[in-house]
């Protein structure tokens, strides 16, 4: 018998109840992992999407939340003639609902621009130019519309033909509805409006020269933001609403985890006050019975934790194969988040262990001996 | 530990100096001023009704409770206020109480090994020391047993081979024989006595129970918390036994 005997056989002796507030730890720690995973998932695939386009500077408002308010496209011919303007080319984007999918990018793209490079066609073929009324679905899009090459896709009030599937090459581009800028315009009631402009810089501009760009654009439109494609995640409004709301949901869901731990091992001390009285007065410092009561309390932590990355990461997939979301992202189950929750359940364990531990402690071992 | 030789002055095990605790901000007064000597090597009863501090005094010199005023030594050291009584509970003391205290989720052997966590002893050590301990109580059959699968008797048996898991200088004893019927009774003293004459073990008992008492070699009679009596007939005491 070793110091973990006791530990592990002072948690099973009360299986129901050690069962329970594990099932409670978990569910906290999948909250964590299923938001926090979502939210990095969606964010991973933007900065895919900003990879593979080629896009260095964005230009877009600062309000509107997930998505930016749309502002005059003119603002494109000024900013053509900038120093280190390689490419340049705008867009609508808007999420919205499309026929049976509740949330869906729909990406109105200048013709000609950079951003239709990287598509590649799987089925069917492009738009001929910006004034043939069709659309182009990304691969996961067709998925989730169930549409083919051929079939008509509702986009606001229009209907469209789907003339090409194509490869997008990242999960953002793949869940899109492309069309042209100016249809996009139309039915959308945004016309002349884009609310980004990409550009791309010459390979030999460093960053110096980029910020450079960005600030000269900054000058010109005060009230939008010009920023470094790589940058676009960390300073986001949108993102940063998103990732805040992510952990703030998931703190709710320790704080819970917190109070059914601490609520365990509270009444773990209560009832167990004779056997720590015992402990006492076989020798054992008061030291190592706060030892026993938090390392209970941390393998708690870390069963819960590993159960709940599980819970989690399940829920993930499940999420990510419902109509709403898929297409949309992949969530981020990397192992950095996963061993991030352990550890905090690990810590909400040690940390809900403390109080009675502490309580444990301060017992008078003739007084704990009666009960 | 050896008892004290006839030939030698027998060295002080316990001294206490004017013991007093009280209970309830002083408003229930438990020893009122105790005063006595226990040298090494003795076997003590200290006998008395209900409520007269018997139970409180015992656990006074196993530090299971503070002392509100007076002194109390160990082997010629103070042992109010200890740094770390918790090293002196476990190193100096052994325990044995009326209701067994065996922890129900461990073995009879994982019982005994609970004292020795603290030792310098590796596990194979403490598993082969638990064993030992209880084949001299005659408990080897039981080592993997549950205590609650044990008589009354077998279980004081398993709480006794616990006492003497890191060889203590001394054995408290509290109503040992409280829970017991007389048959196993008779055998936990004729044990105790046996420690007591074999290893020179010194041993400290509170009972209720004369022939319980008589099997020591002083009786200590308290009432209202006062020492009334000291008997320190040579030998067993054979006016308490039946």
């Amino acid at each position: 018998m070793n110091f973990l005997t006791i530990v592990t056989r002072s948690l099973w002796r009360r299986p129901v109840r050690t069962s329970l507030t594990l099932v409670g730890i978990a569910i906290g720690i999948a909250a964590v992992v299923a938001l926090v995973g979502m939210a990095s998932g969606y964010e991973k695939s933007v900065v895919k999407q900003l990879e593979v386009l080629g896009i260095d500077v964005i230009v877009s408002n600062m309000e509107g939340g997930m998505m930016p308010k749309p502002f005059d496209a003119k603002l494109q011919d000024e900013i053509r003639d900038f120093p280190n303007v390689k490419k340049i080319t705008s867009v609508l984007m808007r999420m919205i609902s499309v026929e049976d999918a509740p949330m869906m990018m729909v990406s109105g793209r200048e013709w000609g621009g950079f951003t239709w490079d990287q598509l590649s066609v799987v089925e069917g073929r492009m738009p001929k130019d910006d004034k043939e009324r069709v659309v182009v679905l990304g691969r996961l899009a067709a998925e989730v519309l169930r549409k083919k090459v051929g079939d008509t896709v509702t986009v606001e009030i229009e209907d469209f033909e789907v003339v090409g599937i194509v490869d997008g090459k990242s999960v953002v581009e793949n869940g899109a509805v492309i069309l042209a800028l100016p249809l996009f315009q139309e039915v959308s009631g945004y016309e002349g409006m884009v609310n980004f402009i990409d550009i791309q810089v010459p390979s030999e501009a460093d960053k110096e020269a980029t910020q450079a760009l960005c600030d000269q654009i900054q000058k010109i439109f005060p009230e939008g933001r010009a920023v470094m494609a790589k940058e676009v995640v960390g300073t986001s409004q949108g993102f940063k609403i998103a990732r805040a709301m992510s952990w703030s949901t998931s703190l709710l869901a320790i704080i819970v985890g917190v109070l059914g731990v601490m609520n365990t091992m509270l009444m773990t001390v209560f009832e167990r006050t004779h056997e720590i009285g015992i402990f006492l007065a076989l020798g054992w410092k008061r030291r190592r019975i706060v030892y026993l009561i938090l390392c209970e309390s941390a393998i708690l932590g870390l069963l819960g934790g590993v159960i709940g990355v599980i819970l989690g990461a399940v829920t993930c997939m499940l999420l990510e194969m419902t109509p709403a979301i898929h297409g949309l992202l992949e969530p981020d189950l990397s192992l950095t988040l996963m061993s991030r929750a352990v550890m905090i359940a690990v810590l909400v364990g040690v940390f809900s262990g403390l109080y009675p531990a502490w309580r444990s402690s301060r017992l008078t071992p003739s007084v704990a001996l009666q009960g | 530990m050896t008892s004290a030789s006839p030939t030698n002055k027998p060295s002080s095990l316990f001294e206490a100096i004017e013991l007093k605790k009280e209970y309830d901000d002083g408003s229930v007064p438990a020893l009122r001023g105790v005063n006595f000597k226990i040298s090494e090597g003795d076997f003590v009863s200290i006998i008395g009704p209900s409520g007269c501090g018997k139970s409180t005094l015992l656990n006074m010199l196993g530090t299971l409770d503070h002392l509100s005023s007076g002194s109390l030594l160990f082997r010629g050291k103070s042992i109010i206020d200890l740094p770390d009584p918790a090293a002196y509970r476990a190193k100096d003391i052994g325990f044995i109480f009326q209701s067994f205290h065996l922890l129900p989720t461990f073995t009879v052997a994982e019982n005994v090994q609970i004292p020795m966590f603290g030792m310098p002893w590796s596990r194979a050590e403490r598993k082969e020391r638990a064993v030992k301990l209880l084949d001299s109580v005659g408990l080897s059959h039981r080592c993997d047993h549950m205590p609650l699968k044990l008589s009354g008797g077998e279980r004081q048996r398993a709480a006794i081979a616990r006492s003497l898991a890191n060889e203590p200088a001394v054995l408290l004893a509290d109503e040992p024989t409280g829970n017991l019927d007389s048959k196993n009774a008779v055998q936990i003293m004729e044990l105790l006595d046996e420690l007591h004459q074999e290893r020179g073990m010194s041993m400290i008992l509170v009972t209720h129970d004369l022939d319980v008492a008589g099997h020591a070699e002083r009786v200590i009679t308290m009432k209202d918390g006062l020492i009334v009596s000291d008997d320190k007939s040579s030998e067993k005491n054979s006016s308490y036994k039946s």
